[in-house]
């Protein structure tokens, strides 16, 4: 659906995306993850064809666009970051006026509008100027919009900003909803989302894409994967000696803290693929040290997108 | 073509739903119907040299309203639309730049066209009423609305581009205003000049906008001002095309 080669755009003095090449393929959710400044919009704002790319190509669903830009667009549902809207218009009319914009007429124009209504919740506010809207309806009347043509390809640009949690899940389970009939690129911050919405990540950082692979190989990549914590009543020092001295552990280190009644907190780095925590239960039993707690840390999204972003 | 019609319908919507374009109608209007009432009783006064048209067009205080007209017509085109980034939404769309400018573009026409229609009916009113005792030159009048349409579009072209420079609404009035207020002057400079300088006279007849509306008012119709403001009008507005996608690919 999109292939990406060699993507470049440099803006006066810096360059905002720098030699990307990536696919996405028909039916794939992919979040399209970076700090702020990364270049997720600058890329996305070439892939709708609103930006020229100062190198490389972009094809969506086979149309280029920046040759065949206006093939491309009808395939592509585009919610930009800050939700435009014009503010004069009424909710129904702004849909009408966007549906037949994307080539839509008579009928199609009204079942189609009519149907994005349901499917976003904007029933109720249809004939509410826009410029009434709360943020949240805001946002739905973008997605409305993105939605209107019925796109191959929807590209949302943060579609989650700015809106409270109860918002934020509403929005969510609808893109999980739209994801068994649009491929999607999201863009978001809020890391737990792409986990829950996403097949696969792709990080972007300072124009170049550091990672592209699917969310659970990604946390598994992360260096604080393979490691236990261990909390027992024991010293310190012959503490670390002795979960070192067992099979698969590379290294055991005490954590410093105030004295808290003996209990003392070791983090454990592991062999690739070893599992210990057996073993580590006997120690305990057997050297006399009451244990409390022996957890093996999952590694998250952000926890990759912090080693990533924080790299260099 | 359809494209078009839709970004048109759309824009000529957002003109009459907005304040400003009831203002400056509503002030035009009183403006005109006072400039048109002084006409008929300085006639009435005394024989005039010049005609009801030519007074009614081109008095001193034409040029006190005339200019400040198009940029509160045009200010808010292409400015409202880079301030609130709709203009990525719409570009996003399959809609090309052309497509949107001349959209919006003509949307000014028409309203310009708008403005001026109340005049012609007053026209209308005082020749039912004279029913035949004085005639009112329609060549003039022609004329009048002519040079007024071809000026229009040159001047409306100006504020676009003013319009597509800025993002704020109160500088691309002000930009449009000196650009027409240029454009008044060097016309002036120029017929100054060639009251003693006859090498100034062909430069004259393409660009003094005040001499154009004087001899379109009293009827003689020259081609060389239509082909200078609608060769003007399409130079600029490809200029405006040129700094929306400028724009665009800088943002």
């Amino acid at each position: 659906m999109i292939e990406v080669q060699h993507l470049t755009k440099r803006f006066v003095g810096r360059t905002a995306v720098d030699d990307v090449s990536f696919e996405v393929g028909k039916g794939e959710v992919v979040g399209f993850l970076g700090p702020n400044g990364a270049g997720k919009s600058t890329t996305m704002r070439m892939l709708t064809g609103y930006l020229p790319a100062t190198m490389g190509t972009a094809r969506v669903a086979g149309h280029d666009v920046f040759s065949d830009s206006i093939r491309a667009r009808r395939e592509i549902g585009y919610m930009p970051e800050s939700v435009p809207l014009y503010d004069e218009m009424r909710v129904v009319e702004y849909l009408n006026f966007r549906a037949a914009l994307k080539g839509l007429r008579g009928r199609a124009v009204k079942e189609n509008v009519g149907r994005v209504m349901d499917l976003t919740g904007l029933k109720d506010v249809q004939r509410k100027i826009v410029a009434s809207l709360s943020k949240g309806y805001r946002q739905r009347l973008g997605l409305a919009d993105a939605l209107v043509h019925r796109p191959r390809l929807l590209i949302l640009d943060e579609p989650t900003n700015g809106l409270d949690p109860n918002q934020i899940r509403q929005v969510r389970s609808l893109i999980a909803q739209l994801s068994t009939e649009h491929t999607i690129l999201i863009s978001t911050h809020i890391l737990t989302e792409v986990e829950m919405v996403c097949r696969r990540v792709i990080i972007i950082h300072r124009g170049k894409i550091r990672a592209d692979d699917t969310p659970e190989n990604l946390a598994r990549s992360s260096r604080s994967a393979g490691m236990l914590t261990v909390e027992m009543k024991a010293p310190a020092e012959e503490g670390s000696e002795a979960l070192q001295g067992l099979a698969g552990i590379r290294r055991a280190t005490a954590v410093p803290s105030a004295a808290n009644g003996g209990w003392q907190q070791f983090e454990v780095k592991l062999d690739t693929g070893a599992d210990p925590r057996e073993e580590i239960a006997e120690l305990t039993r057997g050297r006399g040290w009451p244990l409390r707690e022996l957890r093996a840390n999952q590694a998250t999204l952000e926890d990759v997108f912090v080693e990533i972003t924080q790299r260099d | 073509m359809r494209t078009f019609f839709i970004l048109l319908t759309k824009e000529l919507r957002s003109f009459f739903l907005s304040p400003v374009a009831w203002v400056v109608l509503a002030m035009f209007m009183a403006i005109c119907g006072l400039s048109f009432s002084w006409s008929i009783n300085i006639l009435r006064e005394k024989p005039q040299d010049q005609s009801i048209v030519q007074w009614t067009f081109v008095p001193v205080w034409f040029w006190l309203y005339y200019p400040f007209l198009f940029p509160l017509i045009t200010m808010r085109l292409f400015a409202e639309e880079q301030k609130l980034g709709t203009l990525e939404s719409l570009l996003t769309a399959p809609v090309r730049t052309w497509q949107v400018m001349l959209a919006k573009y003509f949307s000014a026409v028409i309203f310009y066209v708008v403005l001026w229609l109340p005049v012609l009916a007053y026209f209308g009113i005082l020749t039912w009423i004279l029913r035949g005792k004085v005639e009112i030159p329609q060549g003039a009048l022609m004329g009048s609305y002519l040079i007024l349409l071809i000026t229009g579009l040159f001047h409306l072209a100006l504020g676009s581009l003013a319009s597509a420079l800025t993002k704020n609404q109160i500088i691309a009035a002000i930009l449009g205003f000196a650009f027409i207020l240029l454009h008044f002057l060097i016309g002036v400079f120029v017929m100054q000049q060639a009251q003693d300088h006859q090498e100034f006279r062909p430069i004259m007849d393409y660009v003094a906008i005040k001499g154009h509306i004087e001899s379109f008012a009293s009827g003689l119709l020259d081609t060389r001002p239509m082909v200078y403001y609608t060769s003007g009008t399409l130079f600029i507005l490809m200029l405006t095309h040129q700094v929306l996608e400028y724009r665009r690919w800088k943002s």
